[in-house]
């Protein structure tokens, strides 16, 4: 009986920490800052809210992903993998980055300067 | 090893291959790598309740490994691969402690631990701490996702318990 309370209260909590979490992380930054990381290294860096709109293309091994800036906002045009998972993503509008893992590659929102009150908010 | 039990074994995992190349027919409704059902894993907390340690991660990895190789996404093997042993590491000593009757609730660790296994092979291929922002979407289809496959499993031995099965 205790064992089985226990056990409730973990995954509870577990279920809990998933939900408040997943809140946090929904939120829209408020920073403006992107940058495209392959494999570690910040290949592109800029400010969405003052970028003009155009497509970059991030090559890995032979395989393109088509990034494309519009409107002040980001998202995979086209990609090679087969799963095509980074384009399903659609927009960059949270914490959770764009990621393709086939090709290394992670665009997310950084904390760069005044994004401090963001994170203590 | 004696027959009977190879026999067991390989029929394991012919049945969690089967249940996993179906569940990739489904369409995921959920553009987040990791987020699925896993149905297979029913047989995976059948087997670490029923079988010796060792047996449990043959059943797994082969499953694991020809399941990469039929469902011709061999990219994803490390991730699931990474995600199989958290999850073998954890239940295994789990299952000691956890009395089967609460298998659904054990399930949901396994289920846990096999997404905190993969986005960590994630951060690692990657190199980006901010793909762990992807935990607590996953770590609630991860409830979800075990608390099914866990009732399903506890569902099978009900219909076990009354015959001569062994």
């Amino acid at each position: 009986m205790n064992q089985k309370k226990w056990l409730f209260l973990i995954c509870g909590v577990l279920l809990l920490a998933g939900v408040i979490g997943s809140i946090l992380v929904l939120r829209r930054p408020r920073t403006s800052q992107v940058e495209i990381v392959q494999d570690g290294r910040v290949l592109y860096s800029f400010d969405l809210s003052s970028e003009e709109d155009q497509t970059i293309d991030v090559e890995y091994e032979g395989r393109v992903n088509r990034i494309e800036i519009r409107d002040h906002q980001i998202h995979v045009l086209e990609a090679d993998c087969p799963d095509q998972v980074c384009v399903n993503m659609g927009w960059l509008d949270s914490a959770a980055p764009i990621v393709c893992l086939p090709n290394h590659l992670v665009i997310q929102f950084t904390e760069g300067s005044g994004s401090l009150d963001a994170v203590a908010g | 090893m004696k027959t009977r039990r190879l026999t067991e074994l390989a029929m394991l995992t012919a049945v969690a291959l089967i249940i996993f190349v179906i569940e990739l027919q489904i369409p995921n409704p959920f553009p987040i790598p990791g987020v699925k059902l896993g149905l297979a894993n029913i047989i995976t907390v059948y087997a670490v309740y029923h079988y010796r340690p060792g047996e449990v991660m043959m059943v797994v990895f082969v499953r694991v490994f020809l399941g990469a190789l039929f469902g011709g996404v061999m990219s994803t093997l490390i991730y699931s691969l990474a995600g199989s042993i958290f999850c073998l590491a954890g239940m295994i000593p789990l299952s000691r402690v956890i009395e089967e009757k609460y298998i659904w609730l054990s399930s949901i660790l396994g289920a846990v631990l096999h997404n905190i296994g993969q986005i960590t092979a994630a951060v690692l291929v990657t190199q980006t701490l901010g793909v762990f922002a992807y935990l607590p979407f996953l770590l609630v289809s991860g409830c979800l996702a075990g608390a099914f496959t866990g009732i399903c499993a506890q569902l099978i031995l009900k219909r076990f318990s009354g015959k001569a099965y062994h």
